[in-house]
């Protein structure tokens, strides 16, 4: 939990951005084609072999993000949304079109991007500030950097007790925090979170949702959202894509109209409702699986 | 916790001594002569007055299963690395490493013998032969064991090859790296007895041959005390060691390989 003290330093700091932000959120919302993208992933198509039958499971995908730019991807499940992030990753490439990050093609090339998964893939062996410094490590921070690093700000949002303790000491919700932490630490221009709150229970999944929200109002990432939940992507994006079809193409771009910065009461805006029937009538009900 | 250990050891403490007192009765009863069956009783005055004979013959074997284990549990590993990190060589030698362990002891030992001399070297490559294979073989398993998704993850934020196997793999492979080293412990001494017999003038591996074409029947059991003895304390200090490392990586022992707690 984030600590009193804590809250009202991040109210201020909020404060603060709000003025300072406030003609970019306007521009952002009131545009949504063209831009520079910082992450773009231009006609990306992706087919396999399934039991000697071909699959094809993305079909010219064309979708970006811009900087400082929260955005969501929407789909039913198995609608190739974790292939999209291999590609986008660079673990696998595309049969077609490329991945590119600011301006450059960077079509499987590894390491360009930060990565939250759906399970919290923290490796039991090291503590929790062990994991986070180990994958800054990886990502080019040197060792003494990053495990000082992992100590702020896992104080900073209020998890400095857990910096010893191991995962398998941490609740679901705890681990996923941690998991956050690591990505936004990573020093990478796109944080990638895939479906982070998929694996955790209702209740604890509304908080994260709410924490999230919070963080991403405080640090302002550039981040891509992939998720089935309809209301998730609503709270928290900027733009939704909205997938489906098999294969999956883009069905449409939805630019989110609710002024920032959210609060995660947010869904009583009518607004909230309107969006959340339109992607819902988009994904032809049956897909827009949700809890 | 203490006080659980102690009561689950009791039970094996009881039958070992039920098992030596009928030994002891029936000896008795039956009036059997020591170069046949000696008693119990009489083996351990004989442990007790040979004392410092025996202890030096088995610190000389117990010195060569140590080194013999050292240099077979680094080939071991050496071996898992090989295989794992690269996979033609892995398909090209790993019919033939297990070939090598079919290759009668009983045959080698000579063999080496030949070749070598009676030196401590046919002694030691007999042990690293025998040594080695448990080690490689289920640390090669561990190493290919480790869980998806942390491998998924290093691979989508850019780890190298080199990083995903010292940062999953290898620590990953540790409890099988131990069950592989608590096998080569049971069999290290007796194959270090075995390696003596490979002409040695010292070990208790030599000081057996020697009592037993003497008819020396208590000498012969004295003997196997000593080597049951040794093999069991480095079965011990492999499982104390295990428990130490992976506790201490919060791998929870032999326990809960894999399983994480609630």
């Amino acid at each position: 939990m984030t600590g009193h003290a804590d809250r009202t330093e991040r109210a201020k700091r909020m404060e603060h951005e709000d003025q300072t932000e406030q003609p970019d959120t306007a521009e952002r919302m009131g545009e949504t084609g063209g831009g520079a993208w910082l992450l773009e992933t231009v006609a990306v198509s992706k087919r396999y072999a399934r039991d000697g039958r071909p699959l094809h499971v993305l079909d010219r995908v064309s979708l970006g993000v811009r900087e400082r730019e929260f955005v969501s991807v929407v789909g039913p499940s198995g609608s190739g949304k974790s292939t999209l992030f291999r590609l986008i990753g660079g673990v696998e490439r595309p049969d077609e079109g490329m991945i590119r990050i600011a301006g450059r093609d960077v079509t499987g090339k590894r390491g360009l991007i930060s990565y939250m998964p759906q399970q919290p893939s923290l490796f039991p062996w090291l503590t929790v500030r062990q994991n986070i410094a180990s994958a800054l490590v990886i990502a080019g921070i040197d060792r003494k950097r990053a495990a000082g690093l992992a100590s702020e700000w896992l104080e900073r949002i209020g998890l400095g007790d857990t910096a010893g303790a191991y995962p398998d000491e941490l609740s679901g919700g705890m681990k996923q925090r941690v998991s956050f932490l690591r990505a936004l630490l990573m020093p990478r221009d796109v944080m990638c979170l895939d479906e982070p709150f998929g694996a955790l229970d209702a209740l604890t999944r509304t908080r994260m949702q709410a924490w999230l929200l919070e963080q991403w109002e405080a640090h302002r990432r550039t981040v891509l959202l992939v998720t089935h939940s309809i209301e998730e992507a609503i709270l928290l994006s900027d733009r939704i894509y909205v997938l489906g079809g098999a294969p999956t193409t883009v069905r449409r771009e939805i630019p989110v109209p609710l002024p920032r910065p959210r609060r995660p009461d947010v869904w009583n805006d009518p607004a909230f409702g309107r969006l959340r029937e339109e992607i819902l009538a988009l994904l032809g009900r049956s897909g827009g699986r949700d809890d | 916790m203490g006080d659980r250990r102690w009561r689950r050891a009791l039970p094996p403490v009881f039958a070992i001594a039920g098992v030596l007192l009928i030994w002891q009765a029936l000896c008795a009863a039956f009036d059997i002569p020591v170069w046949l069956l000696p008693d119990p009783w009489s083996i351990a005055l004989y442990m007790a007055e040979e004392a410092v004979l025996l202890f030096g013959h088995v610190a000389f074997t117990l010195g060569l299963a140590l080194r013999g284990m050292l240099l077979g549990v680094a080939a071991g590993v050496i071996c898992a690395f090989l295989f794992h990190l690269l996979p033609a060589v892995r398909a090209a030698f790993s019919p033939l490493l297990v070939a090598s362990q079919n290759i009668p002891l009983i045959a080698l030992g000579p063999l080496l013998m030949i070749w070598f001399g009676v030196g401590i070297l046919p002694k030691l490559i007999l042990l690293v032969l025998v040594c080695f294979f448990p080690v490689a073989w289920s640390m090669l398993a561990g190493l290919g064991q480790s869980e998806p998704q942390l491998r998924e993850y290093l691979a989508m934020i850019g780890a190298s090859r080199l990083q995903t196997f010292l940062r999953l793999e290898l620590p990953a492979s540790l409890p099988y790296f131990f069950a592989g080293l608590k096998l080569t412990a049971t069999y290290s001494f007796l194959t270090a007895m075995v390696a003596e017999w490979l002409g040695s003038g010292r070990g208790i591996g030599y000081f057996l041959v020697l009592q037993y074409k003497g008819f020396k029947t208590t000498g012969v059991f004295a003997s196997i005390f000593c080597i049951v003895a040794c093999s069991l304390v480095l079965y011990g200090l492999a499982l104390l060691a295990e428990s130490w490392v992976l506790s201490r990586l919060r791998m929870g022992g032999s326990r809960s390989k894999g399983g994480g707690r609630a």
